[in-house]
């Protein structure tokens, strides 16, 4: 693959050149001959420890890359802990190794412009390198290291459950994904690994010792497959290897099949609501089928002049004839190990939804109906074979095909039985298949878009019509976990009984009807190092209201238990869901509240033993507290916060003083995971000033 | 097609830098194998061998975008590349003198019917229903000559990949690859759409370009805000406006605009091609004048002569979105021609490139603030005075407030301290590699060589132009910082939340 020393030379050819008359007609222009694809030899190895690697050597550039496929995949998802693979995946390499936390190699990796990255995909997991060729060992040590001995550092774990949070947060923001993602969740059934969706819930059930549990199950010599592919000497690059892995000798049983898809999913058009689109997003179709199965090059030929480009029936009836849609394709989904999907999608202006939706129907009933005509047949077989050549126009494509054949257990010539088998389908066999294995009637359709401006509704179409939710459920707090009796109930409202005879009496307590407190907290330096000022109140029984002055505007949040709404300096909202939990959370752990919960039939308090009170309610709230021995009055409250990625919280608190009868702890110590993050210090506080609801709600 | 914009792209390797000496290498390796040539009417040739398999890619870049459309005809750059797929007199037509009257006629009962609409409410209702039937049976007449989507047909069938085209500010681009074989196809086929062009069922698409800017802008809340931050931040300067058009003047749009607009800026001068591949260059050079020879030398028009003004104070924009909210900040910086370029682009992979960046440290990775925090060193388009762009998608349980206000912090610090040299080195070391990394994709080094060519004057800027990146010092980027990330001089556009208004949209209430 060397560059040919003739090219120098060639440019004084030119002046030799004969003039050229331009063809008259574009069919009138001769073909030569096309020279023949050089496929490159592939180099094999087993390793002694068992890994198998593949090395191609490609000398044009001064680069070397590898991948190391691992047989793995979010399939392997435990159903409580859907996203466990993705993490698992990606913290591999962010989470440093044993020996250097993942900053510093971020660091030692771009000071020599190379990468490391590792991730989790369906049905495969992979670590990729990339570098210069004169830093090629030191990438390999760190791509080696991240490989066998990775550190799963617990600051990147908690940094990317952060990241998924918020990108399940953002999940609904995108017409397009919301369709594409509905649409094979329908299909494949939200009750699998296929088809079920990480929630809030998964991310916070995940810990750091499930995800090295899923490391070591995965990631051992004989479950992997590396490939090496650049400007190196391959029996060189084998010793290297060999000496670079000869460390790792993990054994596992061998990894079981991905599980099989078994759905029938439930026909019928599903509408996801976003009014504030002009155009519906939707994507339609039905389980398609495997890539060698003898009717996959057939289905792949009737789904390309269905909807494969410009000159697909879908294109021509829809955008070109019809200006409905800027895009709408069709697309055989034959997977490598499990069924794909057969898909149509595309977007229209909402007005035309039904009669979109209406066209495509009628084009895939066609396509069942009648032969295909001989023109068209033609013109996808020579669009295949004239395009044959783009296979193997590098050499990474002709090691990735192989790579992906050995790893699905494919036979190494599967492109070209595949591709002959292409050039042989006929009219009868498109006919044959498309009447076999597409069923517009029991298509799922889904959606997206505004169901007030559909002009006509979709029920027109005689198909059931339902709606998708799309809320994002909320995490539930956990289930206490401790025994519960009548005895350790009994400690727990003694105890707490005790609390509220320090802080008052429970006779106060209960007569607080309202309260005001102000004061600062100081955040320290690794958690933004902001100064808020806040005012906090409350009127009972659940009538909640936080302001906080920030930096840049004051943040105020109102909750009467069950809504209510925020306002920042950008405007008011809704309170959303999250802030609603936490505001609710804020009213349940108030102190009159709190201390009196032994009289409360809604909440359980429960002594967990060594002086710990755990308190809940039916809503899921739990707090739990421990008492100063000297006072009775309550030392520390820890709890999980609802939406607080950052792990549980726990408040110390110090200088009780007397407010209207009632003790009140005037500094509280915040720590968060453990570590330290903030210091509340009360300035004011104050019980029954007459507060009104009025007051409270008012809006600023 | 894709209205893309070029400097997208080019953001990701114009930050070059480079340490060993090792461009002098490849520049002297890329001489040896590039051939340039001019036509006499102007049009500019770059080919590259590269033999490694037998195929080519091609890629045709016009010196017009959006930029230069007309005002009230925004839209009509981007409409007129979709036209260039519609065929010609001998490409997607069963009888060309027919259907040429057929279209004469379209426009005929279009006038006509425009006559009556402008008399706007002294207009008879009637004839204008009845001239709107006779426009639509002109149209559906001249359809009856159509074959659809011939030309894009023939590329496919004889194997073409990669198929696309694309509209931005500054340029408008055509590409695809083809295998080797069929290099005379190619040159029969592109001279063709530019030297018989046939507009035909410019209306049908028309709809299709409307439906484009719903997809691309009207229903993504991003799509929106990119368009307002634009009008918000250039007031005179044609950037003003979405390289897809308002929605009202697409729907306007006629055949004659799309057709002045090419035959202004379609000039031969005005256009750049570059072949990659494996082909050899004397026969490239011969086909190139027997087929491009024959367009006709025009003028070469000149640059948009508007020049924005500098801004006066901080401006702010907003769009109501149930959407998780986003914003942009955008600083106006000079064009790509200025001497600060290098610093901008060093500038911006300080900031945002990578995990050792000054942002994603911060904001991202130890606040954990923000999901993205990104620079981009060139929006919308790098041949006029432009901006330098923030883009910031706040994690969970964050403001936007919060964001600003912390990336307002890291800029201030980024103004008044010097950077630390190891970064510096390292994004230096970091672009030179990322240069390389790109030179063995046909199609991509198509994409350069044309963009450097036509944007910095020779394509050998794509390495030469990394001495400019390697002489940037941290005195550089402090002295550009201070001067231009300055609130007065910035525009801000960000997405709120509907107030007190349920939705489905579950956390984005």
């Amino acid at each position: 693959m060397r560059k040919l020393a003739i090219a120098a030379f060639l440019p004084l050819l030119a002046f030799g050149q004969t003039k050229v008359a331009p063809a008259t007609t574009w069919n009138s222009i001769k073909f030569p001959k096309l020279r023949d694809v050089q496929i490159p030899k592939v180099e094999e190895a087993t390793l002694p420890n068992g890994m198998k690697v593949y090395l191609l050597e490609n000398h044009e550039l001064p680069t070397v890359r590898g991948t190391l496929l691992v047989r793995t995949g979010n399939l392997f998802d435990p159903k409580d802990k859907v996203g466990l693979a993705t993490i698992a995946g990606s913290t591999l390499r962010s989470g440093g190794t044993t020996e250097k936390p993942g900053d510093q190699i971020d660091e030692q990796l771009e000071n020599i412009a190379a990468s490391v990255e590792s991730s989790i995909g369906e049905s495969n997991g992979s670590v990729r390198f990339n570098t210069l060729k004169e830093r090629v060992d030191e990438v390999l040590q760190v791509f080696h290291d991240v490989i066998t001995k990775p550190g799963f550092r617990q600051d990147r774990i908690d940094l990317l459950k952060t990241q998924m949070r918020s990108g399940i947060s953002r999940r609904n923001d995108e017409p397009h994904a919301i369709s594409q993602r509905e649409f094979a969740d329908i299909v494949y059934g939200r009750d699998n690994p296929y088809g079920w969706r990480m929630e809030y819930e998964n991310i916070d059930n995940i810990q750091r010792d499930d995800i090295v549990a899923f490391y070591k199950r995965y990631y051992f010599p004989a479950n992997v497959i590396l490939s090496v592919q650049g400007d190196f000497n391959s029996a060189e690059m084998k010793a290297k290897l060999e000496k670079l892995f000869a460390d790792w000798t993990a054994t596992q049983p061998p990894v079981p099949a991905f599980p099989k898809v078994a759905n029938t999913p439930k026909p019928g058009i599903y509408v996801a609501t976003r009014e504030d689109v002009n155009q519906t997003n939707f994507a339609l179709g039905q389980f398609g089928g495997l890539l060698n199965d003898k009717d996959a090059p057939a289905l792949e030929v009737m789904a390309d002049i269905l909807g494969g480009g410009f000159s697909s029936r879908l294109f021509q009836k829809v955008r070109t004839k019809l200006g409905y849609a800027y895009d709408v394709s069709a697309n055989w989904g034959a997977g490598f190990d499990h069924q794909g999907l057969f898909e149509i999608a595309g977007s229209t202006k909402s007005e035309s939804t039904a009669d979109t939706l209406k066209a495509i129907d009628q084009e895939v009933r066609r396509i069942r109906e009648t032969p295909v005509t001989a023109e068209e047949l033609e013109s996808a077989r020579q669009k295949v074979e004239n395009s044959f050549v783009f296979n193997f126009d590098t050499p990474s494509k002709t090691l990735g095909r192989l790579l992906t054949y050995r790893y699905y257990g494919y036979p190494d010539d599967f492109i070209f039985s595949y591709q002959k088998a292409v050039s042989s389908v006929t009219r009868e066999d498109i006919q044959r298949v498309a009447q076999k294995y597409l069923d517009p009637g029991k298509f799922v359709i889904v959606a997206t878009g505004n169901p007030k401006e559909f002009g006509k509704p979709l029920s027109s179409l005689d198909m059931p019509v339902s709606e998708i939710d799309l809320t994002i459920p909320q995490p539930k707090s956990k289930k206490p976990a401790a025994a519960v009796d009548g005895a350790s109930m009994a400690r727990g409202k003694a105890l707490l009984a005790k609390a509220a005879e320090a802080a008052g009496g429970a006779a106060k307590l209960a007569a607080v009807k309202d309260f005001t407190q102000t004061g600062t907290i100081q955040l320290d330096q690794t958690a933004g190092g902001l100064k808020v000022t806040q005012n906090e109140q409350w009127v009972a029984p659940s009538h909640f209201r936080q302001e906080n002055v920030l930096p840049f505007g004051k943040v105020s949040t109102y909750s009467d238990g069950k809504t209510g709404w925020s306002s920042t300096p950008q405007g008011l909202t809704a309170l959303p869901p999250a802030q609603a939990n936490q505001i609710a959370f804020e009213a349940f752990k108030n102190w009159f509240s709190l201390l009196t919960s032994g009289g409360n039939a809604d909440r359980t308090v429960n002594d967990t033993g060594g002086g710990k009170v755990e308190i809940a309610d039916k809503a899921g709230h739990s707090v739990t507290v421990t008492f100063d021995a000297a006072s009775g009055l309550p030392a520390t409250l820890a709890y999980a916060a609802p939406g607080n990625p950052n792990g549980s919280v726990e408040e110390v608190y110090a200088d009780w003083q007397d407010a209207g009868g009632v003790k009140l702890p005037r500094k509280v110590t915040m720590n968060q995971g453990g570590k330290h993050f903030a210091d509340v210090t009360v300035t004011s506080a104050a019980v029954n000033t007459g507060l009104t609801l009025e007051q409270i709600s008012k809006k600023p | 097609m894709n209205i893309r914009s070029t400097t997208r792209w080019r953001g990701a390797f114009a930050a070059l830098a480079l340490a060993a000496g090792l461009q002098a290498q490849d520049l002297k390796q890329f001489e040896k194998r590039v051939t340039e040539f001019d036509l006499a009417n102007g049009l500019h040739f770059i080919v590259l061998e590269r033999h490694e398999a037998p195929v080519v890619s091609f890629h045709t870049y016009v010196n017009a975008g959006s930029v230069d459309d007309p005002k009230g005809k925004t839209g009509i750059a981007h409409m007129f590349e979709h036209m260039a797929f519609k065929g010609t007199d001998l490409i997607g037509t069963t009888d060309a003198a027919a259907e040429k009257k057929a279209l004469a006629a379209v426009e005929a009962a279009y006038d006509a019917l425009d006559v009556e609409k402008i008399k706007g409410k002294r207009a008879d209702k009637a004839a204008i229903a009845k001239l709107q039937g006779a426009l639509d049976a002109a149209i559906e007449k001249a359809g009856t000559y159509v074959v659809p989507n011939k030309y894009p047909q023939i590329i496919d069938e004889n194997g073409g990949v990669g198929m696309n085209a694309g509209t931005g500010e500054d340029s408008t681009t055509y590409f695809y690859n083809f295998p080797a074989n069929r290099v005379e196809l190619w040159f029969y086929l592109e001279s063709s759409r530019f030297l018989h062009p046939v507009l035909r069922e410019f209306y049908k698409e028309r709809s299709v370009v409307r439906e484009e800017r719903r997809l691309r802008t009207e229903s993504d809340p991003q799509g929106k805000l990119v368009e307002q931050l634009a009008a918000t931040a250039m007031i005179a300067h044609p950037y003003h406006v979405p390289p897809v058009g308002w929605a009202s003047d697409i729907e306007n749009l006629r055949t004659d605009d799309a057709r002045q607009f090419f035959e202004k800026y379609y000039a031969p001068g005005n256009m750049t091609i570059s072949i990659v591949g494996d082909v050899d260059p004397a026969r490239m050079k011969a086909l190139a004048e027997a087929y491009f020879g024959r367009m006709a030398k025009r003028p070469v028009p000149g640059p948009i002569v508007s020049v924005e003004p500098a801004q006066e104070g901080e401006r702010r924009v907003s769009i109501e979105s149930p959407t998780q909210p986003v914003e942009f900040i955008a600083y106006h910086r000079p064009n790509q021609n200025d001497r600060d370029d290098p610093v901008f682009d060093v500038a911006a992979s300080l900031l945002s490139g990578g995990r050792t960046s000054i942002l994603y440290k911060d904001m991202v990775r130890d606040k954990r603030i923000a999901l993205a925090a990104q620079a981009d060193a060139t929006f919308p388009g790098g041949k006029y005075p432009g901006l330098f762009l923030f883009v910031l998608v706040p994690a969970q349980g964050h403001t936007l407030a919060e964001n600003e206000k912390e990336l307002d912090t890291m800029l201030a610090k980024f103004s008044s301290e010097p950077i630390d040299e190891a970064a510096l080195a390292r994004v230096k070391t970091k672009t030179r590699a990322g240069v390389i990394q790109q030179l063995d994709s046909n199609q991509g080094l198509a994409q350069l060589l044309a963009y450097y060519h036509v944007n910095y004057g020779n394509w050998r800027v794509l390495f030469t132009g990394l001495e400019d990146i390697d002489k940037v010092t941290a005195a550089d980027v402090q002295r550009v910082a201070k001067q231009y990330f300055a609130p007065r001089n910035r525009t801000v556009a960000y997405t709120y939340q509907p107030a007190e208004k349920e939705t489905k949209q579950g956390d984005s209430k």
